[in-house]
């Protein structure tokens, strides 16, 4: 017999009570009156504050016109008389649109209003009834916050206009539809007791009966609020249990589906909605991260940026997170990350005379192991990231309130919410952050975030409204609305037994962002180094009488801080903020270029304890080698740490020192190439023994098809389908002299070339191998492929301040997520008494095998970005196999001697500071010292002296104590200040 | 036309994070692909008008544009 789907067609009471909410809606405006002298002139903007316009002179907007085009900006205004019989009343001035708009009125920064909100309050900002309103407003395709489904339906560049309206609100109404919103988000979850849901839905049921909705009455709503307040709120035999602070914040990406020229008036949205919200609720508290932000408001809007910081002194306003914008956490540098918390914290100390102890960084991809060393030197006692808890793909991450030990053994508070950082405030949102909270043990209450983000918007007044009824409903756990600066110290201050992670913290997931976009993190590679060398240089001239460039290298420095932000670095953006960051990185390069100034014949060692005995490239015209499409030659400088010296071009031509057959013979190694460029043997006779197992040097192309986080993600399964490269022109020998050969291959697919060249050098055992590709491809994932013959289950990884040991076996399922991981100049994998090291200058992610490592080269995603790598890109790596382990065989200096260049200047600098890494040398931001930060990147310990007298300070620059030496420990960062006088007999 | 779509048109499109590529003009009629956020886009309609109007306002010839959608495989359903 078949079997016959029974659908009910009549009714449910729930549905009936949907409906009937529904018409309800429809009465929160008592009255409504059309305002019809819009005029409108659409825009595209160019830059920040500038926009290029499409229309001469403003024309009419009328209801149903259309407006905005893609990527577009309008500028609308309206004289208008509100009419008499609204004066008196709280008047709103309303317009429900797709777009995000900030709101004039009579001049006056009134507001804001977007796909999340669709009114303001009009009454402080009017003295009569006739108003001036000014609209700036920036349409994108893609809503703040695609969790709003409200926001969904109406996503476009073309947008109808549907009016817009002075009104004045039935507050009975809206107050029983707050209600209603309310109990019928808990009777439609099952966080919560059936038995509950049930009573709610009937007595919602009995409520809603006593309004007749063809003729609604005032009585009859105030008589349905009444039942609801006696028979649901007043009715406390459901019990709920646990403890959630609600922290009101907006999550504001500086740049994503919308260039960081917008982000400027999207934070004045959100910041204006957020101050209006306070007017009207004196108990609401809002926290805002990102020092910029504030910077733009100032830059832009000073007005508003006055009674930002009355608010700010008030305690209503909370500036939270100490960096300069929210980095991506796994790229950028220990420097970069310590510049983010420096400019960060002085803009808070100069400007609102306070001191930021958070480190707020919601929804970064990871974090690594050197972050609590820099926070806590930074003044910062709490760190507060959701991502872990709730985009994790294989494992739970195991707290949410938690002590993190860096990799000095630094420790800081840390909040892992267990929940998403963007949330409406709604109950079963919160029921579900408490159900997830695992260390109910520790006695700490939870932390819910609540606000619309990603591009701003933050909360609204249904949310507070929700928020003020929460404590009606007995079966929610206990809420309260704090500041962000309570809820750390209250949970964490007093609170024993915290649970320890020791570690980074990595996401298991978003794999990709350390590959996606190749350029951007070439740039960002080149230019950290380069901002590190123009500032020693600054400082030596300084030292010689003339003036520092402080200002130019702090705004040039803010800039790639600024492109450091968590959806730029990443590549996880649209096609425009690519060639920004692109255009950014070139303007810094030459102002950077402007200020080393180099010229001469000789060449400056910025670095300090490695004397540049490395096979170095030198430009010279006249040079015999090709590299990276400059002329130039291999040398082995020798030049003194932070001295300067000539460089000799090699005289000898003698090629006699290879022999190239079935095998390619040198001094020190026998080697097998296969007509790919891959390596078959690489047999190395100074220390006989054979390096190449598997696959060594072995290009790979992988299907990459991670869905819809497409630039972000990497999948386990990545490895499963191969395309295979064709051999264009096998590999050869193309060009030798005296000290360096090339080997070159040309490898292809339908869509693109790629040509790789492996250098072998006479008196060095390095290898490197220069690609020169053009990428055509789609969901493609380059990796060139290390399968080593050395026996271990551990690959060490630079940091950038020391390094990291990852497992390579496969046991655990934490070990199996980490896949894909993140490294900074090198990698090495070793045994006792020898290993091999991949050093590169500018990729960052590997893929972690148990017998192999994979350097990711290239990515070809096409969401958020369809033109993502599409294009031109070479880039080197250099193989490094060696004798004793990585340390002994100083795989570190090798690595910066591949990254930092020479300059070409004549200084000396006559300072010494045993085996720690000069990483800065600055001027103090008060122009009074010269700061000097040191790093110890091997994992040793030892005293720093010989200096003289210095001041040891926080990373913020701020004196701790004097100190004629200094005991550090294992991967300590150090920062010290030394009166810049007392240096002049040092050069 | 190509040249219109590519400096005037592309820019704006891809501001709003979608991509439009030029693939043919014929007899009046311009082909064009839409990728990344336009692919799916429910009221892609107003945009294409807009472009219509767009390159009649600039250049005074009335085209009709052929708009193919070109998802990628994750929305490709």
């Amino acid at each position: 017999m078949a079997h016959i789907e029974v659908v009910r067609r009549s009714m449910r009471p729930e549905e009936y009570t949907d409906l009937r909410f529904g018409w309800l809606k429809r009465h929160i405006y008592e009255d409504k009156t059309e305002i019809t002298t819009f005029k409108i002139r659409e825009a595209r903007q160019t830059a920040e504050m500038q926009f290029e316009f499409y229309d001469n002179e403003p024309r009419d907007l009328k209801r149903g016109d259309m407006y905005f085009s893609p990527d577009g900006t309008a500028f609308i205004e309206a004289d208008a008389v509100i009419p008499e019989k609204y004066m008196g009343r709280e008047i709103r001035f309303s317009l429900k649109t797709a777009a995000e708009m900030i709101i004039k009125i009579n001049g006056k920064y009134a507001g804001g209003i977007d796909p999340n909100r669709e009114s303001i309050v009009i009454n402080p900002f009017i003295s009569s009834q006739n108003v001036h309103i000014e609209i700036v407003s920036y349409n994108r395709s893609k809503p703040d916050d695609e969790r709003n489904p409200e926001s969904l339906s109406v996503r476009g560049c073309r947008q109808i206009f549907e009016g817009g309206y002075f009104g004045v609100v039935n507050d009975a109404v809206q107050s029983l539809v707050y209600d209603i919103e309310l109990l019928l988000n808990a009777a439609k979850s099952d966080c919560f007791n059936e038995d509950l849901r049930h009573h709610i839905n009937l007595e919602l049921d009995k409520a809603l009966n006593y309004i007749d909705f063809d003729n609604v009455k005032n009585e009859d709503v105030l008589l349905a609020a009444e039942h609801i307040e006696k028979h649901i709120f007043t009715d406390k035999r459901y019990k709920g249990n646990g403890r959630v602070a609600l922290i009101a914040h907006s999550h504001l990406d500086i740049a994503y589906y919308w260039r960081r020229i917008h982000a400027v008036q999207k934070n004045l949205r959100t910041v204006l909605i957020q101050m209006r919200l306070m007017d009207k609720y004196p108990d609401f508290r809002y926290a805002h991260t990102q020092a910029y932000t504030y910077e733009t408001v100032e830059k832009y809007y000073p007005e508003v940026f006055e009674e930002l910081k009355e608010k700010i002194k008030n305690g209503s306003f909370e500036p939270v997170g100490i960096m300069y914008v929210e980095p991506d956490c796994n790229v950028p540098s220990a420097e970069s990350l310590i510049r983010q918390c420096l400019y960060g914290q002085n803009y808070y100390r100069e400007k609102f005379g306070i001191e930021v102890d958070t480190c707020w960084l919601p929804d970064v991809f990871g974090n690594s192991w050197i972050l609590p060393q820099i926070l806590k030197k930074s003044g910062v006692k709490y760190f507060v990231s959701n991502k872990m808890s709730t985009w994790n793909d294989t494992n739970r991450f195991p707290h949410n309130n938690f002590i993190w030990k860096g990799i000095d053994g630094s420790e800081v508070y840390a909040c892992v919410p267990p929940t998403h950082f963007i949330s409406w405030n709604m109950p079963d949102q919160i029921q579900k952050n408490w159900d997830a909270f695992q260390d109910k043990d520790t006695d700490t209450e939870t932390l819910q975030m609540f606000g619309y983000g990603d591009g701003g918007s933050g909360v609204t007044e249904e949310m507070i409204e929700l928020m003020h009824r929460f404590d009606k409903l007995s079966v929610m756990p206990e809420t309260r609305h704090i500041t962000a600066k309570e809820y750390l110290a209250d949970n964490f201050n007093a609170t024993k037994n915290l649970p320890v992670w020791d570690g980074e913290l990595y996401l298991e997931m978003h794999r990709g962002t350390f590959t996606t976009k190749s350029d951007i993190k070439k740039w960002n590679r080149e230019l950290e180094y380069k901002f590190r060398n123009a500032e020693i240089v600054s400082v030596l001239r300084m030292l010689r009488g003339e003036d520092y460039p402080a200002e130019k290298l702090r705004d040039a420095y803010k800039k790639l801080l600024i492109n450091q932000f968590h959806d730029i670095l990443p590549g996880s953006h649209i096609t425009p903020v690519c060639r920004d960051a692109i255009a950014d990185y070139i303007e810094i390069n030459e102002k950077l270029d402007g200020i080393l100034n180099e010229s001469g014949d000789k060449y400056f060692n910025s670095l300090n304890d490695i004397s540049r005995k490395s096979i170095t490239f030198i430009e010279d015209e006249n040079g015999d080698v090709t590299r990276l499409g400059k002329r130039g030659y291999f040398t082995y400088p020798y030049i003194d740490p932070l001295s300067s010296g000539t460089v000799q071009k090699p005289v000898g031509d003698d090629t006699g020192w290879i022999s190239v057959g079935e095998t390619v013979e040198t001094a020190q190694y026998s080697i097998k190439f296969n007509s790919d460029g891959s390596i078959s043997k690489l047999y190395d006779k100074y220390i006989e023994r054979e390096w190449v197992k598997g696959n060594f040097n072995k290009l790979h192309l992988y299907y990459d098809y991670p869905g819809v986080y497409d630039a972000w993600d990497i999948l386990p399964n990545y490895k499963d389908k191969e395309e295979y490269l064709t051999v264009e022109v096998p590999i050869h020998l193309t060009f030798v002299n005296g000290d360096v050969a090339e080997f070159t291959t040309v490898l292809s697919t339908e869509n693109s070339s790629w040509k790789m060249i492996t250098r072998l050098f006479k008196l060095s055992g390095n290898i490197e191998v220069e690609n020169i590709v053009d990428w055509n491809e789609k969901h493609r994932l380059a990796k060139v492929e290390f399968a080593p013959d050395i026996l271990t289950r551990e690959v060490v990884c630079d940091t950038s301040a020391g390094y990291i040991k990852r497992e390579m076996n496969k046991n655990t399922t934490w070990q199996q997520a980490r896949f894909e991981v993140c490294h900074h100049k090198w990698f090495d994998i070793g045994e006792t008494g020898a290993g091999l090291a991949v050093i590169n200058n500018g990729k960052y992610g590997i893929g972690v095998e148990p017998d192999s490592i994979s350097l990711s080269l290239l990515r070809a995603t096409e969401r958020p970005d369809p033109t993502s790598d599409i294009g031109h890109h070479e880039f080197t790596y250099l193989i490094v196999p060696h004798s004793g382990d990585f340390v002994e065989a100083e795989i570190n200096n090798i690595a910066l001697e591949y990254n930092v260049p020479l300059i070409k200047a004549d200084f000396k600098l006559d300072m010494q500071f045993g085996e720690l890494y000069l990483q800065s040398m600055k001027l103090s931001e008060d122009g009074k010292n010269v700061i000097i930060r040191l790093s110890e990147q091997n994992g040793k310990r030892g005293i720093l002296s010989g200096i003289g007298e210095f001041s040891v300070t926080d990373m913020t620059e701020k004196y701790l104590y004097s100190a004629t030496e200094y005991k550090y420990t294992p991967f300590e960062i150090i920062t010290i200040a030394i009166d810049a006088s007392c240096l002049k007999d040092k050069i | 036309m190509e040249k219109y779509i590519n400096e005037i048109i592309r820019p704006k499109i891809q501001g709003d994070g979608g991509e439009i590529l030029f693939d043919s003009y014929d007899g009046g009629t311009l082909t064009v692909i839409m990728k990344g956020e336009c692919s799916k886009c429910l009221i892609l309609d107003r945009c294409i008008h807009w472009i219509e109007g767009q390159i009649e306002t600039s250049t005074g010839k009335k085209v009709t544009v052929n708009a193919i959608r070109k998802k990628p495989f994750f929305w490709d359903t």
